[in-house]
């Protein structure tokens, strides 16, 4: 056999690129879709599970997360890589809290987190931290002095802010909605409904109260995760 | 064995272990033929402790005032070791950010050690963060800096000076280990014994019945800094030379300095 190239994964093709991130990335739109909608009353979050079996506990899934009281994390993906960097992103929060006396910004979490994304591969590396990149996207939604904030974040470690983004399967068509739906003077309420009519078109099962999660930031109710009937009161007036 | 043991619960190992050492005749005898160990300890001069003194005392005062809208922080500038002046213009403040100004004294080494640290962490939160420290999150810094080091603390007694998020003035005082409290007027240091009590009756109103307590002016903060550290040079020999006043408004920093008597 003769080799050319002995492929690392940190190692940049002659082409100049780094295909296994290129392959996580592709992992990511086999996963569920996520939709995250700022607006400036708060930030709205809503996924899909995919429950495969009427025997699985569908509260077992969770795919919307508290990072810290003021910030939530939504994923899609390989789900088992999420808890790695959400793991991260809670010990940074609590750390900046213990030293600073208050709650990080979105984006220093969003900083944190891509600094472990982006350690795969490495000799020494930081506990955590894989030998193949993550097959996980991130949308972090918080709320901090700048405001209502949702950011999203790749494989590659690279994180973008914005008004509103969709993840995983679906992300295409449900991205084209989000550009149709969303304007500036969304109520939160608006983002909800929009969300989850969007969420339910590019569902391939019957969207219901217990194959979504949802869950708002805002300034009253910091994170808050929607109970089941939350969730019907939402999709009533779909 | 001769030993005769007094009582001998089996069950009990740590009881069995105490009675074993106690015999009722004679006791543990050094064993013959058992020699100590190691070369002869002492010189010909007997025995002699040597000491770690791993720290000085170099002196100097500071003391903060917050107000409505302005902190006024003042230091001497005097820096001594026992009955030497080691320097008359060596004052105490240190200018952390734009709006918010440290008083630092003790052993000069550990505050030179000290403020460059945080001099150092303020940059380093400022590449990661994106913004400037707020006096809330330095003082909260500081108090876990030296609270790290619990058990061979920095011997500086620090006083934070600032503006608040709400533009307040505000005041923070620790303790050489970290503890720490906002407050409204502190001193600190080689003189704060002979300032504090003063200031609580001046500004704090305290032990007087029938008085309003105000809002102290900031030009009456700055006179009455003048005066009490004029007093405390009269009594404190490691106080003297001159004072440097800091006054944080929103505007910025102003400073001015005022002399004390050199002797």
């Amino acid at each position: 056999m003769h080799l050319q190239y002995s492929y690392s994964l940190a190692t940049f093709s002659p082409e100049g690129r780094l295909f296994q991130i290129e392959y996580a990335i592709e992992a990511i739109k086999l996963g569920s879709t996520a939709i995250g909608i700022q607006t400036s009353e708060g930030i709205v979050l809503a996924v899909e599970k995919r429950i495969t079996s009427p025997l699985m506990v569908s509260t077992s899934v969770e795919k919307i997360v508290e990072v810290d009281s003021h910030i939530g994390c939504a994923v899609s993906g390989l789900v088992a890589d999420s808890r790695t960097m959400i793991d991260k992103a809670r010990v940074e929060a609590q750390n900046y809290w213990f030293t600073y006396n208050e709650q990080m910004s979105v984006e220093s979490v969003c900083q944190a987190v891509a600094n472990l994304a982006i350690q795969f591969g490495e000799e020494d590396p930081d506990p955590g931290a894989m030998s193949r990149p993550f097959g996980v996207a991130l949308l972090v939604a918080g709320i901090d002095e700048k405001g209502p904030q949702l950011f999203h974040m790749d494989p590659s470690g690279t994180y973008v802010q914005y008004d509103a983004k969709a993840i995983g399967s679906g992300s295409e068509g449900a991205q084209s909605s989000l550009q149709e739906v969303y304007h500036k003077s969304m109520t939160l309420k608006e983002a909800l409904k929009s969300a989850l009519t969007i969420l339910k078109q590019v569902m391939e099962e019957k969207l219901n109260s217990t194959n979504v999660e949802v869950a708002t930031i805002t300034r009253e109710k910091r994170f808050h995760m929607f109970s089941k009937e939350e969730v019907e009161e939402v999709i009533k007036d779909l | 064995m001769g030993k005769k043991t007094l009582w001998k619960p089996e069950s009990d190992f740590f009881l069995q272990q105490i009675l074993q050492n106690i015999s009722v005749e004679g006791g543990n005898m050094a064993q013959p033929g058992v020699q100590m160990q190691g070369p002869e300890p002492y010189g010909a001069h007997g025995p002699r402790q040597q000491y770690f003194s791993p720290y000085s005392w170099n002196g100097g005062t500071v003391l903060a005032i917050a107000g409505e809208d302005y902190a006024v922080l003042a230091c001497d500038a005097r820096l001594s070791e026992y009955f030497s002046i080691l320097s008359r213009d060596s004052p105490k403040r240190y200018k952390l950010t734009d709006m918010t100004v440290l008083g630092c004294c003790g052993f000069h080494g550990d505050v030179l050690t000290l403020t460059k640290m945080l001099d150092a962490r303020l940059k380093n939160y400022k590449h990661e963060h994106n913004k400037t420290m707020s006096c809330k999150s330095i003082a909260a810094m500081l108090s876990t800096v030296l609270y790290y080091r619990r058990f061979f603390p920095y011997y500086t007694y620090n006083i934070l000076a600032g503006l608040d998020e709400e533009g307040k003035g505000c005041v923070y005082s620790f303790d050489p280990i970290g503890s720490y409290e906002r407050e409204v007027y502190r001193a600190g240091g080689s003189a704060s014994a002979l300032l504090q009590p003063l200031l609580d009756n001046q500004i704090g109103m305290k032990n007087m019945q029938g008085v309003q307590r105000l809002p102290v002016p900031k030009e009456k903060a700055v006179a009455l800094v003048k005066d009490v550290f004029i007093s405390a040079a009269e009594r404190d020999i490691y106080t003297g030379d001159q004072i440097i006043i800091n006054v944080i408004t929103k505007d910025g920093i102003q400073e001015e300095s005022f002399p004390l008597r050199r002797d």
